[in-house]
């Protein structure tokens, strides 16, 4: 790998992140003077008297008594001793710590959604590219209007209502007690899989149908390729070339294209956890907005930042360790 | 105008873009037409004891559970906001998208440069949760939500937009302008939009589909417009107001259905036009309809198909050139 491209590539990847973390800091700050506001909003009946009060204690206590410059500073600092800062919930807990907290329980829905996406929609892409114009590839090409148009959110609510609630197969909402209860026995790990199935299904049928259809697309534009038809035309056996030269290429671009998707991984998942209650990032995030905590809603959308630029940079370096080209016209555009 | 009535006409005549005009037309007219086609007031929470109902004849959709809202007037009403949402922000996203993109691509230095790494930056940011924060911060109302999604809306299409004006800046034709003493305003607006227009117009139609889902989404976490009936806040409601728990499948089925035809009848007018505008997505076509006559020697078939092609754009590229020369 050319090394002049993996630092110019790492730099800017921080140069972008010191530009998300600016953003980040001073978004909360746009359209009030005092951020103590914003931390606590003047409530109905409270006396100017108590509220000063109260604005003085918040801006002591969030370090607001500094000029705002200063107090950047103090948050690059913080950001670079891994602190995202201090949440507003009772007891003030870290966000680092929620977010450490509720991040297993996001990934076990997502990581199960992308794995079961991925599998499934690679072999029937595959079969359907194989199989052009035949009834798998025609059923593709009408599934994947349908399910783009079809929100995730109304069938989870539709499976939530039919297989939650009327045949009862799995729990329409999660378990309170899961997170708590949770102890590694044989026992919790099924109750976590039967809670998590409902929102496993609604999020993987999107997702199978995407990858089955990029998947399809690519295999059908490799096998268009000069090297094909010279396999082709050795007299190799259909098979060899579909195995051989056709799928390992077809396949490479899909697997870089999940990194892009880590992001999404973490973040995706906001309103399916709201509808099935699951204990993850979104309900963290939603909680954080509906009780105005501005340190919690930004630390979660800094993490959310870092990890989707973390995600683009190891795309890319993948990249170039599997395409050089990429590396000699300074970036892939 | 004249241009706009013969894409339409266009579009009709393709078979997908047929079914596409036809769904959006009937939700357009809905949406206008609303006060005269619900039967019911849907915003009326207090007229009615009945609450609760299954589908009848009255209430072809039923009522809401708790308030004993008409569902099938919310329906229609439901259509204005999804519908305007989605078109005005497809519609700002195309045209600062296509600023952006024509000023990054033509007039390339700091321009481009500044403008690609606000890109970065955006597409960095995830979308959803800035966009709950904004909506916290600036309120609720539908002109805030249009100006969120537009604000993070142009980052792709500037991309796409930018690359193509790279290309017809090398184009003989702007070429001969620039030389001609041409300036770059009236280069830039008379050569180098006509060249993008389809990108826009395509991209308005599939970008309000994607408009028309992410509002819905908003809407039904709560944080669309209170006041206003969505397709979104109707879901909401129906989840928090029991009808999972009653089993009252058609008041889930009914605004989902809302989204699902709205998202589907756009997508299609927007394939229609990558179709329309892009003849080689035609050629594409054409050869999957031979690979369904043909499977046993289709690869044979495309391959001479693809080589017929090459050969033909080859002709046309040497006819181009001579006629540049000449």
């Amino acid at each position: 790998m050319n090394k002049g491209y993996v630092i110019k590539r790492i730099l800017y990847t921080l140069f972008i992140f010191l530009i998300v973390t600016t953003l980040n800091f001073f978004i909360p700050r746009i359209g009030v003077d005092d951020p103590a506001e914003r931390y606590y909003p003047p409530q109905g009946n409270m006396s100017d008297v108590e509220y000063n009060i109260i604005k003085d204690l918040t801006r002591k206590q969030y370090g607001f008594d500094v000029s705002t410059w200063q107090q950047y500073l103090r948050y690059l600092n913080n950001l670079l001793h891994g602190d995202l800062g201090t949440s507003l919930q009772a007891g003030s807990p870290k966000v680092v710590d929620l977010i450490a907290d509720r991040l297993p329980w996001t990934l076990v829905l997502s990581v199960t959604n992308m794995f079961i996406s991925v599998l499934f929609g690679m072999l029937y892409g595959t079969y359907a590219a194989w199989h052009r114009g035949k009834w798998a590839d025609k059923l593709l090409m009408n599934a994947s209007t349908v399910t783009t148009a079809l929100p995730a959110f109304f069938l989870a609510l539709l499976f939530s209502l039919y297989m939650g609630f009327e045949w009862e197969w799995f729990p329409a909402y999660t378990d309170p007690s899961l997170v708590s209860s949770f102890d590694w026995s044989l026992e919790a790990i099924g109750r976590v899989a039967k809670n998590a199935a409902l929102p496993i299904i609604a999020m993987s049928i999107g997702g199978i149908v995407s990858y089955a259809q990029s998947t399809r697309n690519s295999v059908i534009a490799v096998s268009n390729e000069d090297y094909v038809v010279t396999a082709r035309a050795k007299g190799l056996g259909t098979k060899t070339v579909m195995y051989k030269h056709v799928l390992r290429n077809a396949l490479l671009p899909i697997v870089t294209s999940l990194g892009m998707s880590v992001s999404g991984l973490i973040g995706g998942a906001v309103v399916i956890e709201q509808i099935f209650n699951w204990n993850g990032m979104g309900t963290l995030f939603l909680t954080a907005n509906n009780t105005n905590d501005y340190p919690l809603m930004m630390g979660i959308m800094l993490f959310l930042s870092g990890v989707a630029l973390l995600g683009n940079l190891i795309t890319d370096l993948c990249y170039s360790l599997l395409d050089p080209r990429v590396t000699v016209g300074g970036g892939r555009r | 105008m004249k241009g706009a009535l013969s894409l339409i006409v266009k579009i009709w005549k393709h078979p997908q873009g047929r079914v596409g005009l036809l769904i959006a037309g009937v939700l357009v007219f809905c949406a206008i037409f609303a006060p005269l086609i619900a039967p019911y007031d849907p915003y009326d929470v207090t007229a009615r004891a009945e609450k609760g109902l299954s589908p009848s004849w009255q209430h072809p959709l039923g009522t809401t559970i708790s308030t004993g809202q008409d569902i099938f007037s919310m329906l229609i009403y439901g259509a204005r906001v999804s519908l305007m949402v989605g078109l005005i922000t497809g519609i700002l996203t195309a045209l600062i998208g296509a600023v952006m993109g024509i000023c990054a691509g033509y007039v390339g230095g700091l321009c481009d440069t500044l403008v690609m790494r606000v890109v970065d930056v955006m597409l960095v940011i995830p979308t959803l949760p800035l966009t709950i924060v904004l909506t916290n911060l600036f309120g609720k109302s539908y002109f805030m939500i249009i100006f969120i999604f537009v604000i993070f809306g142009w980052t792709g299409l500037a991309r796409v937009i930018r690359a193509q004006v790279l290309v017809l800046k090398n184009s003989n034709y702007v070429k001969a302008a620039e030389l001609s003493g041409a300036g770059r305003w009236h280069i830039m607006m008379r050569h180098i939009l006509p060249g993008v227009s389809h990108l826009l117009i395509m991209n308005t139609a599939l970008s309000s589909a994607g408009i028309m889902v992410a509002e819905a989404g908003l809407s039904f976490l709560g944080l669309g417009d209170p006041t206003a009936i969505s397709w979104g806040k109707m879901l909401a409601d129906a989840q928090s107001g029991g009808a999972l728990l009653f089993g009252h499948w058609w008041w889930i089925v009914a605004p989902g259905i809302g989204i699902f035809l709205s998202v589907f009848s756009f997508m299609r007018i927007g394939l229609a036009l990558e179709e329309i505008f892009n003849p080689r997505m035609k050629r594409a076509g054409a050869m999957h309809r031979l690979f369904r006559t043909l499977n046993n020697t289709y690869i044979q078939k495309v391959f001479a198909e693809m080589d017929e092609a090459e050969r033909e754009e080859a002709r046309e590229a040497a006819k181009e050139k001579g006629g540049a020369a000449v």
